[in-house]
């Protein structure tokens, strides 16, 4: 490969030549070789879409199906005005905050186990947790079908009639799509969670101990606060996840439980209206950044200012 | 140091551990034990023993077509991600240059970014320049979102292996590319093998970007299934379901063996 630097300075060794100015306009060839089809490719098929359909997403398509030209804010106002789609948003983010905080309850005990317990029982309930991360998720919304069926034919209803217990009626509400969603998005939760517990030091948790902390008291004023940033990480994903997800609000929400991504699908394959179904998929990206945003400022400002009080 | 670590809570976080794990894994056991039910419908619960749902799914033409086509799209795409993805690891890791930061979160982006958006996104772009051939679109789409994962298992192995050796090859005559291939590639091949299986599975298992993409004569498995569940009432379904979680097991056990786990999802 002709990517050799000829001269003296080519066979310096890494670190030194990796600062100065010099050495950075020298690497720009190397790097425009190596990185320069990834950025292509991204610009092409990433950047350029996305471009593309926020921009269609303010165009609008008239009763005849042609595209009126020009600049409109029409597909945002009918999304946050019109009743049917408004409960769209308003279900899509309860679902999603449910999810998230089901998840963060679950999701301790596990990351505890994992980063403080025995290392083999870690590494296999680590396994566990990831495994079904694996499994479909059309598979795993099947399952839960299955499981949470209406009328005598579901699992968890033939369990609660052998205990004389009436039937519930779980399937195509919102509780099916929130109870899919915590067991499909938990491992999303649980690592970077488990992540951060683990760079806690022991000996701080052992000192609390030490002087009289009773378990709970040693969970909540240490554990709990040295662990938030895997916590805020955790709830960002597990929060952007749910709230752009299909699969599980169209298997387990059926036609009454209608999230965005439900919609945008309606809107898109079976209306065609295009430009509606682009204000869509933007508000969903809209609500995904602004739930990244809340975390940067809300955890990691915090841990930044107290990390320069410390020096 | 109180005994492991989780000092005197420890039995109760125990027990929670193994209700949430149950809870974890409840979708994946009901599938199997309704799938060999003999009976002409899923019910719970299964009545008799029978394989020959099974049977009957792996001669439905519908179903065997399909995993074919997933798996040959999921191989193909495993090869773009690893052929993009790795030179883009070596460039983020060992280069420094002006608006590398920029490069990394446009690299990164695809995987924070909704990837039901990215489907409809390309959509529209593949049918506005009348681009109608499925299998190069879902290609496309599939080498998209799974790209990134290739270049964090490689970067994760970069950065623990010494520059110096490549260096030092150089300096005894090796040229640039030859000193990569004899010194550093091996040394980042369980990365790279990790990435390749995790673009592979992550691009099996992918619907968000299918769903746009898919035609009738191109469909992933998830699509197939998604189907099957509106119009087919026997445990056929449940075979299929079955088939497709031991299918995931056997990836969980190869990328452990392979890479472990955790460092395959890079937590």
């Amino acid at each position: 490969m002709s990517l050799d630097l000829s001269g003296p300075s080519a066979s310096m060794p890494a670190s030194a030549a990796a600062s100065g100015v010099a050495a950075r306009r020298r690497n720009l060839l190397p790097a425009l070789v190596l990185l320069g089809p990834v950025v292509m490719f991204l610009l092409a098929v990433f950047v350029l879409p996305v471009g593309l359909m926020v921009r269609y997403s303010f165009l609008q398509q008239l009763p005849d199906g042609t595209l009126a030209g020009g600049f409109t804010l029409a597909n945002y106002v009918r999304l946050g005005a019109v009743d049917l789609y408004r409960n769209v948003v308003v279900t899509t983010l309860r679902i999603s905050l449910f999810t998230t905080l089901g998840a963060m309850l679950l999701a301790y005990p596990l990351a505890m186990v994992i980063a403080r317990g025995p290392a083999v029982i870690g590494r296999a309930i680590t396994v566990l947790v990831i495994a079904p991360l694996l499994v479909n998720v059309v598979v795993r919304a099947y399952g839960w079908r299955i499981i949470l069926g209406n009328g005598n034919s579901g699992v968890l209803n033939w369990a609660l009639s052998s205990l004389g217990l009436g039937p519930v009626e779980i399937l195509y509400t919102e509780w099916a799509v929130i109870i899919g969603s915590i067991q499909v998005f938990l491992p999303m939760m649980v690592l970077p969670l488990a992540a951060a517990i683990g760079r806690i030091d022991p000996a701080v948790e052992d000192a609390a101990r030490t002087l009289g902390g009773s378990s709970l008291a040693v969970f909540r004023r240490v554990t709990l606060p040295l662990s938030l940033p895997g916590l805020g990480a955790g709830c960002t994903l597990v929060f952007s996840l749910t709230a752009s997800s299909f699969i599980l609000p169209a298997l387990l929400g059926g036609s009454f439980t209608k999230m965005l991504g439900t919609l945008v699908e309606e809107q898109v394959l079976t209306v065609f209206d295009w430009p509606f179904g682009a204000a869509i998929a933007t508000a969903m990206v809209l609500i995904v950044m602004a739930i990244n945003l809340l975390y940067m400022a809300l955890i990691e400002r915090r841990f930044r200012s107290r990390a320069t009080e410390a020096a | 140091m109180s005994e492991n670590g989780l000092g005197r809570a420890a039995p109760l976080i125990y027990t929670l551990t193994g209700l949430i794990v149950l809870f974890l894994l409840l979708p994946l056991i009901f599938p199997i034990v309704l799938s060999i039910s003999d009976t002409p419908f899923v019910t719970f619960p299964p009545r008799g023993f029978t394989l020959q749902w099974y049977g009957k799914v792996l001669q439905d033409p519908d179903f065997t077509s399909s995993f074919g086509f997933s798996v040959l799209l999921s191989t193909t795409a495993a090869c773009g991600a690893v052929l993009l993805g790795t030179p883009t690891a070596i460039g983020l890791v060992r280069l420094s240059f002006p608006g590398k930061g920029l490069v990394q979160a446009l690299v990164l982006s695809p995987l924070i970014f909704p990837s039901l958006v990215t489907g409809i996104a390309l959509l529209q772009l593949f049918s506005s320049i009348g681009s109608n051939d499925a299998f190069l679109n879902l290609w496309i789409g599939h080498v998209l979102v799974t790209t990134p994962y290739v270049v964090r298992t490689v970067s994760a192995s970069l950065v623990v292996v010494d520059p110096g050796l490549e260096e030092a090859a150089r300096t005894l005559g090796a040229g640039r590319f030859t000193a990569f291939w004899r010194i550093t590639r091996p040394q980042i091949m369980p990365g790279l093998v990790a990435g390749a299986l995790f673009a592979f599975v992550t691009s099996f298992d992918n619907y968000a970007v299918s769903m746009w993409l898919f035609d009738a004569s191109h469909v992933p498995l998830p699509m197939m299934m998604l189907s099957l569940i509106s119009r087919m009432f026997d445990p056929g379904i449940a075979a299929i379901a079955s088939l497709m979680i031991f299918f995931s097991l056997l990836m969980v056990l190869v990328l452990e063996r392979l890479a472990g786990l955790r460092r395959a999802m890079s937590f």
